[in-house]
C-alpha cells in the first residue's frame, strides 16, 4: 500500500489586488485612495498524491499552477483548508520539511554568478548540514547522472543556459529530498537540454522513488513523465487523473486519410455510412471513433481498392490547448 | 533641418520621459530629501559662529547653503548607474541600432526627473524659510537667468564627466566604482559642504582651475548673490564643456567599436 | 538553532563573497582610493571648521578626530557588510529568487544579513583603526581595561543599531521594491555622524538623538574613549540596541508573513 505524501483538502487562497486606472488621472487617484479588490485565485480544490507518483499540472497562465505549488512547498499560506506534505504543515517551513523538499524554477537561479557552480554546492551542503565527504559523494553521483565535469569548474556566468540548469537541479538535490516540485523546469531550454532533463527527472524518480510535481507548458515533458496530470482553469481543478484516459475521452475519434485508386472507388466509400470530412478527387478523409478503429479499417480495406492509407492523431498540443480554456472533464 | 530633426526627438523623448518619471515619484522625493545636507553644514557654521572669519554674515550664508541645495538638485548626474545596469541587462544592442546616441536618451531622463523634482525642492525650500524667515529674499531676474544658465552648464559638465566614466561600461563591468572616486572630490571641493572661498590658501591657490569649484560654488554665489566672478565663472564652465566634449566623442566610437568587435 | 552549523555556513558565505569580488580586482583597487580620499576630505573639512575657532560644540580638533575614526570603522562595516547585502536582498526581491532562501532550512535573517561581504570596506575599518590609535596618544587616553571594554561595548552597540536601521530599510523592499533610495535619505543623514552632536543647535540635536539615533552611533563611543561618558549614557545606548535588535527581527517576521500571504 502506498502512501499518500501530499494531502489537500478544500483548498483555497485569495489575494488582495489593488486596481488602477491607467494614464495620470489614475495615478493621483489610485495615490489617494486605494481601491482593492479580493480576488480568490485558487477555488476550494482537493487532491492527493502518492509516493513516487510523477504528477503535471496544466493550466493556462494565470490558471494558479504556480500558486497551488507554491502553497505546497509553504512559500504561500493559504487562505482556507489545509496542506499535508509528507506530514507536515508546509507553511511552518519547519527544517525538517525543508530538507525533505526542494524547488527548482525555470528561470530563475539560486547559484552564485561569478563562481564555479561547486562553490555554490558546498555553500547549499554545509546549509542542508551535510558534511564534506558526503557532499562530495553526492555531487559526484549527481554529476555522473547529470551527464556534467567540468562546467563545474566553470564560473556561471559563462555557462550555457543547459548547463546553468543541470547545475541548478544539482545545487537543488543535493540534500536528497523527497519531494520535488519543478516550475516549469524546461523554460528557454533547446530541444535536446529539454530531452536529457527529462531523461534525468525519469531516472532520479526511479532511483530514489521520489514525488515530483511540475508545471510546464511544453506538453512534450507533460506526456513523457507524468502518467497522471492535474488541469487547473480558473483556480479550480478542472481534470485530476490518468493522461491517457483524457487524451482518449478528448479525442474520440481519429482521422484517416484514404488514397483510393480510383474517383469511383472514392464516390462509392463517400456514399457508404462512414462521416466523411473532405474529398478531393481520389483521395478521402473520414472520421472513425477510436474504439471501432481496426474493425472499420479491416472492412474498408476488403471492400475497396486503396492505393494508401494515413491515420492522423490530432496533435497532443492542440487537444491540450482545449482543456486549458474548458472548465470541466468528467471521465 | 537636421537641428530641427534632433529637436522633435527631444521634445517625444522628454514628454514620455516624464510621464515615466512621475511613476518613480517617491523616489524622486527622497532623493530630494537626500540632498539636504547643506542645510546640516550650514547649522554648524551659523551655530558655531565660523562664519565670521571669512566675513560671510549668516543670512548670506544660508542663502548661500539654500542655493547649493537647488544647485545640487538640478545638477544630480546617475547617468553612469543606469547605463551600468542597461548594459549589464543587455539593453545597450537594441539601443545601439536606433539612430540616436542612447546618452540622449538619458540626457532626456535627467531633464525629466529635474521636473519632475522640482515640486519637492521647493516645498523643502519653503520648509527652510519657515526655520530661517530672515534669509527670505527675490533675487534680480538678471542673476537668476544667469544662475539658470550656470547651474544647466554645471549639470552638463556632471553630464559629460559621467557619461565618459558610464562609456568605461564597455571595458570594465563595474564602472560604477569610478564613479564613487570621481564623487569624492565633487563633495568636498566643489562648495556643497563648505563655501569655496573659506578653503584655506594652499587649496584656494589650484582649486579655480579644477572644474569642481563651477559646479556648485560658483551658480550657488552667483543665485545668493554672493561675490563672484561672472564672467571668468562662465567662461571656465564653457571651456570645460569644449574639453570633455571630444574625449567623450572619442571614448563612445572607440568603445562601441569595442562592444560590436566583441560581439557581446 | 545550531551554533556549530551557523559558523560553518558563515564561513562559507565568507568564501563565496570574497571569491566573487575578487573576480574583480580593479574595482577593490579604485574602491580603497576612494576609501582613503573619503577620509582626507572628511579631515579637510574638519580642519576648515577649526581653521578660525578652537573649540566646536565643546570637542577640540583633536577630540573631534575620534569621531572620525569612529565613523571611518562604522562607515567601513556598512560598505564591506550591510551594503552588499543590501544590494543583494534588492536583487532576491526583484528576481523572485527569496522564494530559494525561505526554503532553506536556515533562518533567513541569518541567511540574507551576512550572505555577502566586499573587502574594499575593510580598508576603511583599518583606517578608522589607526585613527582612533593616533588619536588615544594625541589626546594622551590613559588605556586601561575598563577602557578598553567599555569602548568596545559602545562600538558594537552602534554597528548593532546601525545594523538594525540598515536591515530595518531591507525588510521595506518586501512591499516597495526600489527602497534603494531611502537608503540614500539613511546615508545623508548618517552623514551627520561625522561631527560632534553639539555642534549643532538645539532643535536638531533632539531630531538626531529621537528620530535617528545618530547620538548613540558615533558620539557616546567618542565620549567614552575620552572618559566623558556617564555610565548611564552606556546604559540606555545598550538598551537602545536591544530595542533596535529586537524591533528589527519583529519587524522581518511581519514582512515575511504579508511576503508569504500576498506574494504571488
Amino acid at each position: 500500500m502506498v502512501q499518500n505524501i501530499i494531502e489537500v483538502r478544500n483548498l483555497s487562497k485569495s489575494f488582495d489586488i489593488a486596481s488602477k486606472e491607467p494614464g495620470l488621472k489614475g495615478t493621483i487617484k489610485h495615490f489617494f485612495r486605494r481601491q482593492t479588490k479580493r480576488l480568490k485565485v485558487i477555488k476550494d480544490i482537493s487532491f492527493e498524491i502518492k509516493e513516487g507518483e510523477i504528477v503535471g499540472f496544466l493550466g493556462a497562465n494565470g490558471a494558479g499552477k504556480t500558486t497551488i505549488l507554491k502553497m505546497l512547498c509553504g512559500l504561500i499560506y493559504p487562505s482556507e483548508g489545509s496542506i499535508l506534505v509528507s506530514g507536515y504543515l508546509p507553511y511552518r517551513r519547519k527544517e525538517n520539511f525543508l530538507k525533505n523538499i526542494t524547488l527548482i524554477m525555470g528561470q530563475k537561479q539560486q547559484l552564485i554568478w561569478d563562481l564555479p557552480p561547486i562553490e555554490s554546492f558546498y555553500l547549499n551542503a554545509s546549509i542542508y548540514d551535510l558534511d564534506k565527504f558526503e557532499a562530495k559523494k553526492r555531487i559526484k553521483k549527481l554529476s555522473e547522472m547529470l551527464e556534467i565535469d567540468e562546467e563545474l569548474y566553470i564560473p556561471v556566468r559563462k555557462l550555457s543556459l543547459g548547463q546553468r540548469m543541470k547545475s541548478e537541479l544539482l545545487a537543488a538535490l543535493i540534500h536528497e529530498p523527497n519531494i520535488l516540485f519543478l516550475d516549469e523546469p524546461t523554460l528557454g531550454l533547446d530541444i535536446n537540454a529539454q530531452r536529457n532533463l527529462r531523461k534525468f527527472l525519469q531516472k532520479y524518480n526511479n532511483e530514489t522513488n521520489a514525488t515530483i510535481c511540475l508545471t510546464s507548458h511544453y506538453m512534450k515533458d507533460i506526456t513523457s513523465l507524468c502518467k497522471r496530470v492535474i488541469c487547473v482553469h480558473e483556480g479550480a481543478i478542472s481534470y485530476d487523473g490518468k493522461l491517457d484516459l483524457l487524451l482518449k475521452k478528448l479525442s474520440p475519434v481519429k482521422e484517416v486519410l484514404i488514397v483510393c485508386r480510383s474517383e469511383d472507388d472514392a464516390i462509392k466509400l463517400e456514399n457508404s455510412n462512414f462521416t466523411v470530412k473532405n474529398k478531393i478527387k481520389n483521395e478521402i478523409t473520414i472520421k472513425i471513433e477510436n474504439n471501432s478503429i481496426t474493425s472499420s479499417l479491416k472492412t474498408i480495406l476488403n471492400n475497396f481498392d486503396i492505393e494508401d492509407l494515413f491515420i492522423n492523431e490530432p496533435p497532443i498540443d492542440e487537444i491540450i490547448g482545449k482543456v486549458l480554456i474548458k472548465k470541466d472533464y468528467d471521465v | 533641418m537636421m537641428f530641427n530633426l534632433i529637436n522633435r526627438k527631444i521634445f517625444t523623448l522628454l514628454k514620455v520621459q516624464y510621464s515615466n518619471m512621475l511613476e518613480y515619484r517617491v523616489e524622486i522625493a527622497l532623493w530630494a530629501i537626500s540632498g539636504i545636507i547643506p542645510f546640516f553644514m550650514l547649522n554648524i557654521w551659523t551655530n558655531n559662529n565660523l562664519n565670521e572669519s571669512i566675513n560671510i554674515s549668516d543670512v548670506m550664508l544660508s542663502r548661500y547653503f539654500l542655493c547649493a541645495f537647488f544647485v545640487r538638485q538640478f545638477s544630480v548626474v546617475w547617468v553612469v548607474f543606469s547605463f551600468e545596469e542597461d548594459s549589464l541587462m543587455g539593453k545597450v544592442s537594441p539601443y545601439l541600432i536606433q539612430p540616436l546616441n542612447p546618452f540622449l536618451r538619458y540626457f532626456a531622463q535627467h531633464l525629466a526627473e529635474q521636473i519632475t523634482r522640482f515640486p519637492f525642492a521647493l516645498i523643502i525650500a519653503f520648509f527652510f524659510f519657515i526655520f530661517n524667515p530672515e534669509s527670505i529674499w527675490i533675487p534680480k531676474l538678471g542673476l537668476l537667468l544667469l544662475s539658470i544658465v550656470s547651474t544647466f552648464l554645471s549639470f552638463l559638465i556632471q553630464f559629460l564627466i559621467q557619461s565618459i566614466v558610464a562609456c568605461l561600461c564597455f571595458w570594465t563591468e563595474k564602472a560604477s566604482s569610478i564613479e564613487r572616486l570621481i564623487f569624492i572630490p565633487t563633495l568636498f571641493l566643489s562648495g556643497l559642504l563648505a563655501p569655496v572661498v573659506s578653503f584655506p590658501e594652499y587649496v584656494k591657490s589650484w582649486i579655480y582651475l579644477t572644474p569642481f569649484p563651477y559646479l556648485i560654488d560658483f551658480p550657488a554665489n552667483l543665485l545668493s548673490g554672493n561675490e563672484t566672478n561672472i564672467s571668468g565663472g562662465l567662461s571656465m564652465q564653457i571651456i570645460w564643456i569644449l574639453l570633455l566634449f571630444p574625449v567623450f566623442r572619442k571614448i563612445w566610437s572607440s568603445g562601441t567599436k569595442k562592444y560590436t568587435a566583441m560581439g557581446s | 538553532m545550531n551554533p556549530r552549523k551557523y559558523l560553518t555556513v558563515y564561513k562559507k558565505f565568507l568564501h563565496t563573497s570574497l571569491a566573487s569580488e575578487l573576480e574583480y580586482k580593479t574595482n577593490i583597487l579604485i574602491d580603497l582610493i576612494t576609501a582613503i580620499l573619503s577620509l582626507i576630505g572628511s579631515i579637510f573639512l574638519l580642519s576648515i571648521f577649526f581653521q578660525n575657532s578652537g573649540i566646536i560644540g565643546g570637542w577640540e580638533f583633536e577630540e573631534a578626530l575620534i569621531i572620525q575614526g569612529i565613523y571611518t570603522i562604522l562607515n567601513g562595516i556598512t560598505n564591506t557588510w550591510f551594503n552588499p547585502n543590501l544590494t543583494e536582498i534588492v536583487k532576491h526581491i526583484r528576481e523572485g529568487t527569496l522564494d530559494f532562501v525561505l526554503l532553506k532550512p536556515i533562518d533567513s535573517q541569518f541567511f540574507i544579513s551576512f550572505k555577502k561581504i566586499n573587502p574594499s570596506g575593510f580598508l576603511e575599518v583599518i583606517l578608522g583603526i589607526f585613527l582612533l590609535i593616533f588619536c588615544i596618544k594625541i589626546n594622551q587616553i590613559d588605556l586601561n581595561l575598563s577602557f578598553l571594554i567599555l569602548s568596545l561595548i559602545t562600538i558594537i552597540c552602534s554597528i548593532c543599531i546601525l545594523y538594525s536601521l540598515w536591515f530595518f530599510i531591507s525588510t521595506t523592499t518586501i512591499w516597495f521594491v526600489k527602497t534603494w533610495n531611502a537608503t540614500e535619505v539613511l546615508r545623508s543623514f548618517l552623514y551627520i555622524g561625522r561631527f560632534p552632536l553639539n555642534s549643532f543647535s538645539f532643535s536638531l540635536r533632539i531630531f538626531f538623538s529621537v528620530f535617528i539615533p545618530i547620538a548613540f552611533i558615533t558620539t557616546i563611543p567618542s565620549e567614552v574613549f575620552l572618559g566623558l561618558s556617564q555610565s548611564w549614557k552606556i546604559l540606555l545606548e545598550v538598551i537602545v540596541t536591544l530595542l533596535f535588535l529586537i524591533t528589527s527581527r519583529k519587524f522581518w517576521l511581519f514582512a515575511l508573513k504579508f511576503y508569504t500571504s500576498a506574494s504571488s
